[in-house]
């Protein structure tokens, strides 16, 4: 080794003596040493203002979703759209109704041709009560179905007309702007057309009591209707009548809540920018080309993301604490060398071949596991979807388990070897002092591992599109567990899919940023508390 | 009549066999990781390795290799399945219309090969690995040798640290934003280095820096002491000990760059592209232009393409390829890292 480094370092040092004699020598204020210190300056410069870069660009596209939102939702208020949104909820609700009683009819006709054993004919002769009450409660829809796509034709219309407006103005005042003469006069020609949301609002509201009128009576048939409620014999059935029935009861109050809320409607209330952060941080439905109107909330998605890394989590850490400290602690010295840089090398498995591996096998593989018939005590089981959180959550906590794996081998490693041995010494076993010593010690580190593992399984963009299922909902809690097996759409998910279709500087555009910037201080505030975790509870001797 | 008890025997105890157990708990989890990874990479090496190697020599299908995507013809003609890429389905139809064909398919991409996805893929890691290098080790060295240490350089060196846990996605916002969009370079290869580049600079630097100062303080001072300038003593002392650290965190930016789809998603990646990244009119067009991916090919074969068995060849074919390139690249600068580190000791 000794030769070799000789001769290597020779060389250089003649070189560098000729250019230590002249670098004492100042050129324009400067020596070489004073260059090259500034070269190497002007570098890091460059690095700390990309990085700088970074949270300025986010935050310059971004920035302009909140008033554009807020104006956004004022135009939804201003055409009545909310307005009309208050009556088709309880058109809404009473089509709800009206699916149930087809179901509960569809169940009830099986129950008496197969329990019964009656025939077709004498089944529907049976049910002939019940149809006419599901026709009488149908028929009571009609007026207020009619009143709602009315007012549905003409609010659109309003709206529609205002955006037309909007567009126009911002094209005609580019154009007069421009140098070309040509421009310029076609910029004179366009008219903005003015629209004077007082008088539409106020042709709405002269229906208004048309609009009550109508609510009351549909109050007043459902008080009659539910009256008369048809018998079923299955029990599952009478179950669910008795569901529909409290359905009917919600609707009627909902219809005298409805009713005070039109009166004291307020077109002209102000849509506040606080108001309009909140409709992003709370809002519960991300709904995008819409014909109606376009709402972004991030909480279905941020549920998504939470979930399956929740659930990535769960996975992922028993097996990586597992597996650091049989690396660490009990496995021979040919076992280490080849599991620790195996389950390294699963790290470098990039994530979209992972994906493709959740879409071609796991999630097939997991949906004919569900369909077992001894497993069908598991909640949600058997899978009605292939690609669903689980599915992407079982991938991201295999994905996880090289990182918090190193991390956690890290925290264990840097635990004093005095305290092990200190343990075995008052005669602890093993088990003693792995779970005495030897995790509580690296707890700190543990956790901390754990975090960076959450941060990075939120990041994770290509599984989650593959595997999640992208369905934009919130998934139904009510089914406890089974809500896992729910196909979702995620944070990182929803950027890699519609920016590239979204046009610049809309809307929606302005939305997506406003979620990578909800990702990059989710990720931040991760880091930070893994670093302060570290530093608070580090162990000393 | 009693039986000698053997008191070199090992005895049971319930704690020892507690203890044992948990061993095996403990050794069954790790196996089990293990296992996965081992069922993962057997479906991809064995069904990708169908599509990328045969039986007759020269053993690997060139084609497959060196060809462009195109789109696979399925069809019934006198009684017989074809299968054929376009260009030869042109040529067939072309030359032979005495029968109608029938059960005709088609699938896109699913013929042909993929190498613009290999030669963009390549094109994109070499790039921004070179930006990122140059970048990085350049801010390390200065953040590490010459800056004043104080509250605000900590300050910064925290920001880059936070910054190496943002989300890929974040980072392919950020380059279309300002790449894309602000400079107008469009989608392009450009755009894609410097996206990918500014992912991995925060590792970059952090890593460098570590190793930069894991370098003995008495090294430096001995250089100078001797009269080195400062410049000198880092050239010479420092920069020869730091080089494995710098390679490490160089292979982590790698991997990183070979294996990420997100960011290039929309800054540099497009789904089909005719002709090869040579192929330009003008040099400055090289840059300027989007290319196909790898990772990227990979993700339009999963989500937008049903699975078939036309199709899985391609698609298996594709992750193998790609899984191979990813691992040889690390696994090349791990052997690399190793070498060098074999003649630096102190």
């Amino acid at each position: 080794m000794g030769a070799h480094t000789i001769e290597k370092k020779k060389e250089p040092m003649s070189f560098g003596q000729a250019l230590s004699s002249k670098s004492r020598r100042k050129f324009l204020g400067f020596t070489l040493d004073g260059y090259i210190e500034k070269f190497f300056m002007i570098a890091a410069s460059i690095a700390i203002v990309i990085l700088l870069l970074i949270i300025t660009f986010l935050f310059r596209e971004g920035a302009g979703f909140v008033p554009d939102y807020r104006s956004h939702i004022a135009l939804y208020r201003k055409a009545g759209l909310e307005y009309v949104d208050l009556i088709r909820q309880v058109e809404d609700e009473h089509k709800a109704v009206t699916r149930a009683l087809n179901q509960v009819r569809l169940q009830e006709f099986k129950y008496l041709t197969s329990e019964k054993g009656l025939s077709i004919s004498q089944a529907n002769e049976e049910l002939i009560a019940f149809d006419e009450f599901l026709k009488k409660y149908d028929g009571s829809r009609i007026k207020l179905s009619g009143l709602v796509s009315s007012l549905s034709a003409r609010v659109t219309d309003v709206k529609d007309r205002a955006i037309v407006a909007r567009d126009t103005a911002v094209a005609k005042k580019r154009f007069l702007q421009s140098s070309d003469p040509e421009g310029r006069a076609f910029g004179e020609s366009l008219e903005v057309e003015i629209i004077d949301f007082d008088e539409e609002t106020e042709a709405l509201r002269s229906q208004e009591s048309d609009i009550l009128e109508c609510n009351s009576a549909l109050e007043y048939d459902l008080r009659n209707l539910s009256a008369g409620l048809p018998r079923v014999q299955s029990p599952v059935g009478r179950k669910k009548v008795k569901a529909i029935a409290s359905g009917i009861g919600e609707i009627k109050e909902n219809i005298i809540e409805t009713n005070k809320k039109i009166e004291n409607y307020n077109f002209g209330e102000p849509v506040t920018l606080i108001s309009s952060i909140l409709g992003f941080v709370f809002g519960s439905s991300w709904v995008t080309q819409s014909f109606w109107q376009d709402w972004f909330g991030v909480i279905p998605l941020f549920t998504g993301s939470m979930m399956i890394s929740s659930l990535a989590l769960i996975v992922a850490v028993p097996f990586s604490v597992a597996a650091a400290i049989y690396v660490n602690q009990l496995a021979s010295q040919s076992e280490l060398n080849f599991i620790k840089p195996f389950i390294e090398f699963i790290g470098a498995i990039p994530s979209v071949v992972l994906g493709f591996f959740g879409v071609v096998v796991l999630g097939e593989a997991l949906r004919s596991v569900s369909q077992i018939e001894l497993l069908s005590w598991v909640p949600g089981f058997p899978m009605s979807e292939r690609l669903t959180i689980l599915t992407a959550g079982l991938l991201l906590a295999f994905m996880a388990i090289p990182t918090i794996f190193t991390l956690v081998e890290d925290a264990i490693n840097n635990v004093p070897n005095q305290f092990v041995e200190a343990s075995y010494a008052l005669g602890a076993n093993k088990i003693q002092t792995v779970f005495k010593i030897l995790i509580p010690s690296a707890l700190s580190g543990i956790i901390a591992a754990i975090l960076l593992g959450l941060g990075r399984v939120i990041g994770e963009t290509m599984v989650v599109l593959l595997c999640a299922g992208n369905r934009i909902q919130i998934p139904e809690f009510s089914l406890g567990l089974g809500a896992y097996l729910q196909p979702v759409h995620t944070m990182t998910g929803i950027i890699a899919q519609e920016m590239g279709e979204v046009a610049n500087g809309s809307l929606h555009y302005r939305a997506l940023f406003m979620v990578g910037l909800v990702l990059f201080f989710i990720s931040l505030m991760l880091n930070i508390a893994a670093q302060q975790i570290v530093r608070r509870f580090r162990v000393r001797i | 009549m009693n039986r000698i008890e053997n008191i070199f025997l090992k005895r049971t105890t319930k704690a020892g066999q507690w203890e044992k157990c948990l061993g095996w708990a403990f050794r069954l989890t790790t196996y089990l990781i293990i296992l996965f990874a081992v069922l993962i990479f057997g479906e991809i090496f064995i069904k990708g390795g169908k599509q990328v190697f045969k039986t007759t020599p020269p053993f690997v299908e060139v084609d497959f290799l060196i060809e462009a995507p195109e789109t696979l013809h399925v069809f019934e003609h006198e009684g017989e399945e074809h299968r054929l890429g376009n260009s030869e389905y042109q040529v067939f139809i072309q030359s032979d219309k005495s029968n109608p064909i029938s059960n005709h398919s088609t699938y896109v991409y699913s013929a042909g090969g993929i190498f613009p996805c290999i030669v963009g893929t390549i094109l994109l890691v070499v790039g921004a690995i070179v930006i990122a290098l140059f970048l990085g080790i350049m801010s390390a060295i200065y953040l590490s040798e010459y800056s004043k240490q104080g509250a605000f350089i900590d300050s910064i060196r925290l920001g880059i640290v936070n910054l190496s846990g943002v989300p890929s996605i974040v980072f392919g916002l950020f380059g279309y934003a300002l790449f894309v969009q602000f400079f107008g370079w469009n989608v392009s290869l450009m755009a894609g280095w410097f996206t990918l580049a500014f992912m991995v600079l925060p590792i970059v630097i952090t890593a460098s820096e570590e190793s930069l100062r894991a370098v003995p303080m008495g090294f430096r001072e001995a250089s100078l002491a001797l009269g080195a300038t400062k410049w000198q003593s880092i050239r010479s002392v420092v920069l020869p000990y730091a080089t494995p650290g710098i390679l490490t965190s160089s292979i982590l930016g790698i991997t990183r760059i070979a294996g990420e789809t997100a960011p290039i998603m929309f800054t540099a990646a497009y789904v089909v592209r005719d002709e090869l990244p040579w192929q330009v009119e003008r040099l400055s067009d090289f840059f300027f232009q989007g290319v196909m991916a790898l990772p990227y090919h990979i993700y339009v074969l999963a989500a937008k393409i049903p699975q078939s068995e036309y199709t899985s060849g391609t698609q298996y074919g594709t992750c193998f390829v790609f899984l191979v390139v990813v691992l040889t690249i690390s696994l090349a600068s791990i052997l690399l890292r190793a070498h060098i580190r074999k003649n630096l000791k102190w």
